[in-house]
């Protein structure tokens, strides 16, 4: 009798255990949504229309990972702080916030491959005296928390030993200050600083130099341990850039200038 | 100075970030008070020795950062434990603790300031425990924590701004996103602040003149 | 049970940086609670005035400083005046952000312990010979002080909670700060946030239990 219960058990927890582990991927197509963080104050690849409807590179790109996988797209804004967070307490299955694929965050969340390679330029107030990067030395600088250019910025004030560095907790807060005169430069990506710029929204800024940094790679992020849609979102950036659709986006959203190369050259990946 | 580009699409965006406020402090503040009569009436019931444990839980609501309160709980019940709930059920659940710890001192204050004489009184004309409470304290004890307890509503309605950090859009981030678009930070803080201010003022204004109504000067 | 590798180690790490933050906090905290006493005494003169644009001034500071959110307030400070051209430091931001608020509920807090004390107290004082002033600062102002202690406590703790809200100004030196540049850089969140509740915790204990004894020596007959 004894010995009949416990096969019993010895059979349901191996059938409890059996069913293999679903991964996010097929999660994602059974559910039939493809939810993404994407930050909203990054023009142009994430910014709000007139009807404060999300727009931008990276609200497309959204758009084609889910058309790929067969579900409708759905945009979660974040703000650049919080779109690891975001990721890893489950609230976004992907992140498509051109996040910088530096190896301290690839300790907590998975990497695809390149989808687009920023430069950076730092743009200065214009009332402030500043001829190359190197003019930031002394002065009061921000950027927005827990971005590549702040850990950068932030490193540089250190050495320095001078000057004030201010994490804002978004990008718009960043520029609203520069404007404002309360930050004297700040360093951003080429892109953004020339849709600020341009836009006419924050006046007194100017664009003064590049910024000694490495191309900065960004690209889609999600769980570490979920190698099916890494795997698959890799093969999405490959078709992205392979039918076309890379460089026609690019076209619509950037414009002037060639497309990055998204490859290292000498290195296989 | 009136010349803006504000339209009435963002009146109407702004308008459902402060119907998001609206909703969080009524929810919050509803489950808050229920818990915090039930937590009021058991401390006083069991005497402060053996309600050591639970004042000591519902203080540290009181001690820590509400800031801190919601990403810790955030970053626990979606990392730590894996569930996958919305910011907005984390806001609200956090808000309704933060919201239960004060009023159950609120509360035990209300029961206590009920004279012990009329207590008895009533059980002695064989009212129950229960018939008590209900019939004798209730009405009595409410009348005193009213104006503490409109004040704590209030609170926990500006206190809702706090809950950007878990992707609520309430009021205040409403505003931040029309001012990333339209760059008239002033005009649209000020807006954003006589919100607030034209709902509690009215509400303040009308707990005060309750507790000088029902003082007993 | 738990799906999360816990790495108490690399938080633990940044212990020191996060209590040099805890002193900023509390550095904060008291300046704040000094100016707002300040404000608080000078608007409470206003309104015993007796002049009506004075009191008028009083209450505006009252009802907005108790009616619209802190974080509002801050905000306000910063970036609303930046559209001024007037900059504030993040650490300036905060503190004057802070301070307007405690003024206004110390005020309040001040208008409720003056009902308690009655007005043949300043009448006694005034047929001694000393002026509205003088009668006020010592005889008056003593005994507001005793009555609005344990408020005046609360405030502080609730001056230490604020301290919190620099994030949106750019505040990284104080204790909310710090963990939150920290979280940015290792996404520790869980690991750090509980470390600096704890300390705030401990703060918030050790200021109302040396209030408690500062008035058990102060306040005895």
């Amino acid at each position: 009798m004894k010995s009949s219960i416990f096969i019993a058990g010895l059979l349901t927890a191996s059938a409890a255990a059996m069913p293999a582990q679903a991964d996010k991927l097929d999660d994602i197509i059974a559910s039939g949504t493809l939810r993404c963080a994407v930050v909203l104050d990054f023009p142009p690849m994430g910014s709000r229309d007139a009807s404060n409807n999300p727009i931008g590179f990276d609200v497309d790109y959204c758009s084609d990972l889910a058309a790929a996988l067969g579900v409708t797209p759905e945009v979660v804004e974040t703000t650049f702080p919080e779109r690891i967070p975001a990721l890893m307490s489950g609230r976004v299955d992907v992140a498509v916030a051109s996040t910088s694929d530096t190896l301290e965050r690839a300790k907590t969340v998975g990497f695809s491959i390149p989808y687009y390679a920023f430069e950076n330029a730092v743009v200065a107030n214009e009332k402030v005296e500043m001829a190359d990067w190197e003019g930031m030395k002394g002065k009061t600088v921000g950027a927005t928390a827990g971005t590549y250019e702040a850990i950068w910025l932030e490193d540089k004030v250190k050495e320095w030993g001078e000057g004030e560095f201010r994490p804002y907790q978004s990008q718009a807060d960043v520029f609203l200050a520069l404007s404002q005169g309360q930050i004297d430069a700040t360093v951003a990506t080429v892109e953004v600083s020339e849709a600020n710029v341009n836009s006419g929204n924050f006046p007194g800024i100017r664009i003064v130099d590049k910024a000694p940094m490495v191309p900065d790679y960004v690209a889609l992020i999600t769980l570490r341990e979920e190698y099916g849609l890494i795997n698959y979102m890799n093969l999405f950036v490959n078709q992205q850039v392979r039918t076309g659709r890379y460089a026609e986006l690019y076209e619509k959203w950037v414009g002037e200038g060639v497309p990055a190369d998204l490859t290292v050259s000498g290195v296989y990946r | 100075m009136f010349d803006t580009a504000l339209t009435a699409n963002d009146l109407i965006f702004l308008a459902k970030g402060a119907g998001m406020t609206l909703i969080v402090t009524a929810i919050s503040v509803f489950f808050g008070t229920v818990l915090g009569i039930v937590f009021g009436v058991i401390r006083y019931q069991i005497g402060p020795w053996w309600a050591a444990p639970m004042t000591f839980v519902l203080d540290i609501f009181r001690s820590i950062p509400l800031l801190i309160q919601l990403v810790l709980a955030n970053a626990f019940v979606t990392t730590v434990l894996g569930w996958r709930i919305s910011g907005f059920t984390v806001a609200c659940g956090v808000l309704s603790l933060y919201t239960a710890a004060y009023c159950a001192e609120i509360v035990r204050g209300g029961i206590e300031s009920v004279p012990p004489t009329l207590r008895r009184a009533a059980r002695s004309l064989g009212m129950t425990w229960g018939q008590d409470m209900f019939n004798i304290v209730l009405p009595l004890a409410t009348r005193v924590v009213l104006p503490s307890w409109i004040g704590l509503a209030l609170g926990v309605m500006k206190d809702s701004a706090l809950v950007y950090v878990v992707q609520v859009v309430e009021l205040l981030k409403s505003t931040q996103i029309l001012i990333t678009r339209l760059q008239e930070p002033l005009f649209l803080l000020m807006i954003c602040g006589l919100f607030y201010f034209v709902i509690s003022f009215p509400i303040a204004r009308f707990g005060g003149y309750l507790e000088k109504r029902w003082s007993n000067d | 049970m738990f799906d999360y590798n816990f790495r108490w180690n690399q938080a633990l790490n940044s212990l020191p940086q996060m209590l040099e933050g805890a002193l900023v906090t509390i550095e904060i905290a008291v300046l704040s609670m000094v100016i707002g006493i300040s404000i608080a005494m000078v608007l409470t003169l206003f309104r015993l005035s007796g002049y009506r644009i004075l009191s008028a001034i009083t209450a505006t500071w009252v009802e907005v400083a108790r009616n619209t959110p802190a974080l509002f307030q801050i905000y306000m400070v910063h970036f609303g005046l930046g559209g001024f051209g007037i900059h504030l430091s993040p650490y300036l931001s905060l503190l004057i952000g802070i301070a307007f608020n405690n003024a206004g509920y110390l005020t309040e807090n001040f208008r409720g312990a003056l009902k308690a004390i009655p007005e043949t107290q300043t009448r006694s004082a005034r047929s001694l010979g000393m002026t509205p002033l003088q009668a006020f600062r010592n005889v008056v102002m003593p005994q507001m002080l005793r009555i609005s202690f344990l408020p005046m406590t609360n405030q502080m703790v609730w001056a230490i909670l604020m301290t919190s809200l620099g994030a949106v100004v750019a505040m990284n030196t104080d204790l909310y700060g710090v963990t939150s540049d920290l979280n940015a850089r290792t996404f520790r969140t869980f690991e750090l946030f509980a470390i600096a509740a704890v300390i705030f915790y401990l703060i918030t204990k050790a200021v109302t239990l040396s209030a408690r004894l500062i008035a058990a020596r102060l306040f005895r007959y």
